[in-house]
């Protein structure tokens, strides 16, 4: 019995490593696009730039105010009513980035937020213009305050990624899915996926704790 | 000293925080080269008037001239006023400030590169130079969190420095510190006085008042309460405010 189910499972791997691949694809191109965006919106905050506040704001609460799955279906089935048809994978590019800009906005905000005033003032009184004061002082101290947060949040949306099923995008939950549907052991075939999310999320979080330590080194005495 | 041209003149500045007036209409001149102290108890505004100067803190009204370029503060001030006052105008604060994500020598040569658009090379030997001078050579590829409150204080001088400025700003550079590592910054600040430097120095440091700087300011709500050559201030205070104020510094 035990036998069979290795078998079994050696038998589903490759579907499932495919859909892995699918799945790792997506989350990485949403992160990607996203973080970019959200860098850009907390930018935006930060400097308190009215021209891009009322749209920003609408992003960011829609973004973190909406769960994943609506945010899916809305741009998959939603789109198109506006005259704009995404192809599966696309959609769920675009439904998975606005997430991430929406949370990752806020992290970075918060990260810049947390760089002292008053490296701001001694920067402004040694004659930086705004622009360097951002560029050097600013954001690699926001970032590096914000990576963790980050990195953290990066392994949640390779979770939220699984959502994308809904739409049959054929990532790790479709193919599971499909096995189960063709085998009638989903059971067995769930079990073998949610392992490989695991594989990645648990290293993936080991890594984020070790990166953490290392980039807090040159500030302690 | 007294009569030479002035570099800095203040006239009739005010700020209000909140309705409460912290300069209340300070005027004051300083000569090229004059070293300044100024106290006061807290709340007094000495810190405020001297982060108008640089205008960390834009004025409600009054001018400032920096070498006789005028300043009106009450309108907005343009960037490029902003930056050319600034160039000329170092300011050192109680808390240091440096930026912790740089070694001690880029702390001080990123200014110097981005501000006066000097080259790494030239920026980098201008900072082991002042580096040398504030007796920290050593440090230059440390972390400011390798470094004591005193070395960082210093490296702050020396950032400050790197840029050639005029005048030099003192925000209660020692409060920070255990007195013995205010004596080391002290010392810095003394050997600046010997060279020349125009000085503002807000501080509760009696003694180095009383020997490095040419004039003492007393302020109290926003206001120059008394002012003349220390020894002078400090033995005959004309006003009550100034005696208990001295009174409580002497007897700690």
């Amino acid at each position: 019995m035990k036998s069979a189910i290795f078998s079994d499972w050696a038998e589903w791997l490759p579907r499932l490593l495919d859909g892995l691949w699918v799945s790792v694809q997506v989350t990485g191109l949403s992160l990607i696009i996203g973080l970019v965006v959200g860098l850009l919106l907390a930018l935006a905050a930060f400097a308190r730039t009215r021209l891009l506040t009322w749209p920003a704001v609408l992003l960011v609460e829609i973004g973190r105010g909406m769960p994943a799955l609506v945010m899916l279906q809305l741009v998959y089935f939603g789109l198109p009513s506006v005259g704009l048809t995404l192809e599966t994978y696309a959609a769920v590019v675009l439904a998975l980035s606005l997430t991430t800009a929406a949370y990752t906005s806020e992290i970075i905000r918060a990260g810049l937020r947390a760089v002292p005033d008053g490296e701001l003032e001694a920067a402004d009184a040694l004659g930086m213009s705004r622009s360097d004061v951002m560029r050097f002082v600013v954001i690699p101290q926001g970032l590096r305050i914000a990576l963790p947060t980050l990195l953290g949040f990066a392994i949640l949306i390779f979770q939220i990624s699984s959502l994308a099923f809904s739409l049959g995008l054929p990532e790790l939950l479709s193919q599971a899915y499909s096995i189960g549907a063709n085998t009638f052991r989903y059971l067995d075939v769930l079990t073998l996926a949610g392992l490989l999310y695991l594989a990645v999320t648990i290293p993936a979080g080991w890594l984020v704790a070790r990166f953490e330590r290392r980039l807090s080194r040159h500030l302690t005495t | 000293m007294k009569q030479a041209e002035s570099i800095l003149s203040l006239r009739d500045v005010e700020k209000t925080f909140a309705g409460h007036k912290a300069v209340d209409g300070v005027s004051l001149d300083i000569a090229r080269g004059e070293v300044v102290a100024v106290i006061g108890p807290s709340g007094s505004g000495k810190s405020t008037m001297l982060r108008c100067i640089n205008l960390l803190e834009v004025p409600d009204s009054g001018t400032i001239s920096v070498d006789g370029k005028n300043l009106d503060t009450s309108g907005t001030v343009s960037a490029r006023d902003l930056t050319q006052l600034r160039r000329r105008v170092g300011m050192v604060f109680q808390s240091f400030n440096l930026f912790p994500h740089m070694t001690v020598l880029r702390n001080i040569s990123l200014p110097q590169e981005r501000v006066l658009g000097r080259s790494r090379e030239e920026a980098d030997r201008r900072s082991m130079e002042l580096l040398e001078r504030v007796g920290l050579q050593q440090k230059a590829d440390a972390y400011p969190a390798k470094c004591s409150g005193g070395q960082q204080q210093r490296v702050a001088i020396a950032r400050a420095l790197a840029l050639d400025p005029e005048i030099m700003l003192f925000d209660e550079p020692t409060s920070a510190l255990d007195p013995e590592l205010g004596l080391e910054v002290l010392a810095v600040m003394r050997q600046l006085a010997d060279t020349g430097m125009t000085m503002i120095v807000v501080t509760h440091e009696i003694h180095f008042a009383a020997t490095v700087a040419d004039r003492l300011i007393v302020m109290a709500d926003g206001r120059i309460l008394e002012q003349g050559p220390p020894q002078q201030v400090l033995d005959d205070p004309q006003h009550a405010r100034t005696r208990t104020f001295l009174s409580a510094i002497k007897d700690r």
